[in-house]
């Protein structure tokens, strides 16, 4: 399990830093009443503005309703998931709504929304707590005027460090002085990425480990998976496959992208690749581990009598992709950047957008609006593509 | 209370150091503050010790070149407190002795 997860502060009193907003925070769920405007976490990401929402929602007995930004984006979308609350409140017990990233909305892509949020921000009759990392766009200007700010900190190294230790030791690994100063300096303040980055370099990667002992059996795996006999027993192969969902969700496009089938079959078949993806992207957005266990059975619609279709590893037809995948943070940030535009995970904007996006680039079918950083980070992909 | 950084458009003199700060440098900038070097505002700030509550020591502090003391959440901890038996546990006794957190 991954440390970030596993230490996932289960009180607002593990939680370090930023003690003066944990305390403005707390203050306003006990003292909410009804109409009290919203309230808006900004901060940098790996502050812990998810887990303390998360938190203070459960302590105060609250069921959570959590949406992200492209559940915002869509004015239909929001008041499906938020009528049947709203709606039913007092049927329901307590309800408190979490937008999680709400600063990942972005202009063009917004079909209402925001509008609509907005509306339901300036007379909320439940708590509302937002998420963001930045507040400096357009749309969080509205949003901040409707909202009060609590401001998330990054954390100071020295904590850091302290921290880091404390769980080094609850693992009872250690790492040299220089390590982890140089863990805590590269975190920038960013706790997760200090615990994954501490526990890649202890080698204490369960999944990775997992993953290397279960890779020679993806491929009898998704093909026995389609060779199975009846949907329950592809299921159970899809429960026993047991490795890395994102790998496991590119393991079945790849192998299904290179097989021959019908045009309905294929299309079909995405749709329902895609569908995991979305899901994975939010488990992942709003570190929702307990939905992984939709996963597979979005997974197992795949399954269909006799289908032709065989493992493959990645054999897309752009024979860029695995150094797109890796290489530096220039191209992180653009595929960070445009993922969040395109609504799908980082590494699957990588794998199946970003090949056919410089294409479309390339061949002049398209154009983005990017700012001068990315569109460099383009034309050096397509030059070294030529 | 919020500091802003801007290019200056005027010459003015650094709260801290008391020196010039020249029209065009980037400096902080607060209404009814007055100027600062950046360099100034970041020496200036020194954290407090959540665990003793005297102040941290940033200028001994290994860190002190990568830490950003305008820009990170305000408490930490001294050296002293840092170095003692079960040190994450005194941080979190202080911070709930000074903190209104809800039951757990
Ligand atoms: N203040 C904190 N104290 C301890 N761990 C934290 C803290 N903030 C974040 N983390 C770690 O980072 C992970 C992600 O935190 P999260 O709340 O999702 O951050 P954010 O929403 O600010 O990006 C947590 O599971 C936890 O392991
Ligand atoms: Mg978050």
């Amino acid at each position: 399990m991954m440390w970030s997860e596993k230490y996932r502060p289960k009180s607002l009193l593990e939680m370090i830093g930023n003690e003066e907003a944990k305390e403005s925070f707390v203050k306003w769920v006990a003292n909410w009443t009804r109409g009290a405007k919203p309230i808006l976490l900004v901060g940098p990401p790996g502050v812990g503005k998810t887990t303390m929402a998360l938190l203070v929602a459960k302590q105060f007995g609250y069921d959570l309703v959590s949406l992200n930004a492209s559940d915002v984006r869509n004015k239909q979308r929001l008041e499906e998931i938020l009528n049947p609350a709203l709606g039913n409140l007092g049927l329901l017990g307590k309800i408190m709504i979490f937008v999680d990233e709400v600063d990942g909305i972005h202009g063009r892509a917004d079909f209402g929304g925001v509008s609509a949020l907005l509306q339901i921000l300036k007379e909320p009759t439940v708590p509302i707590v937002l998420a963001a990392n930045s507040e400096s766009s357009d749309k969080m200007k509205d949003i901040r005027k409707a909202s009060v700010t609590i401001r998330m900190m990054p954390i100071p190294p020295r904590l850091l460090r302290l921290y880091l230790e404390s769980i080094l030791q609850k693992e009872g690994e250690s790492l040299r002085v220089g390590t982890l100063i140089k863990l805590v300096l590269d975190s920038r303040g960013d706790i997760r990425s200090m615990l994954n980055s501490a526990q890649a370099l202890v080698g204490g990667f369960e999944p990775q480990t997992e993953k290397s002992f279960e890779t020679t059996d993806v491929e009898s795996a998704v093909n026995a998976f389609f060779k199975a006999r009846s949907r329950d027993e592809a299921m159970a192969i899809l429960f026993s496959l047991r490795m890395d969902p994102q790998e496991k969700i590119n393991a079945f496009y790849s192998s299904i992208i290179t097989s021959h089938l019908s045009k309905n079959d294929m299309s079909e078949m995405l749709d329902i690749v895609s569908e995991a993806d979305i899901l994975y992207g939010r488990i992942m957005r709003e570190q929702q581990w307990r939905l992984l266990r939709y996963l597979d059975s979005i997974l197992v619609k795949l399954y269909r009598k006799d289908a032709a279709v065989r493992y493959s590893q990645y054999n897309l037809p752009w024979p860029l992709i695995t150094r797109l995948r890796w290489d530096g943070k220039a191209i992180k940030d653009l595929e960070t950047a445009l993922s969040r535009r395109m609504h799908v995970s980082r590494s699957s904007f990588a794998t199946f957008y970003l090949p056919y996006l410089l294409r479309c680039v390339k061949n002049k079918t398209l154009e983005m609006d990017l700012d001068p950083a990315q569109t460099e980070v383009i034309q050096k992909e397509l030059s070294s593509a030529k | 209370m919020s500091w802003r950084s801007i290019p200056m458009k005027f010459p003015g003199t650094c709260t801290v150091c008391k020196k010039k700060i020249e029209v065009g440098e980037v400096a902080l900038w607060a209404k009814g503050l007055g100027v600062k070097h950046q360099s100034c505002a970041e020496a200036d700030v020194e954290l407090d010790c959540a665990v003793c509550g005297g102040k941290a020591g940033c200028n001994q502090c290994e860190f002190m070149d990568d830490c950003d003391r305008t820009k990170v959440s305000q408490l930490c901890i001294c050296k002293k407190c840092y170095e003692a038996k079960d040190s994450i546990v005194l941080y979190r006794e202080a911070v709930s002795r000074n903190y209104k957190f809800p039951p757990q």
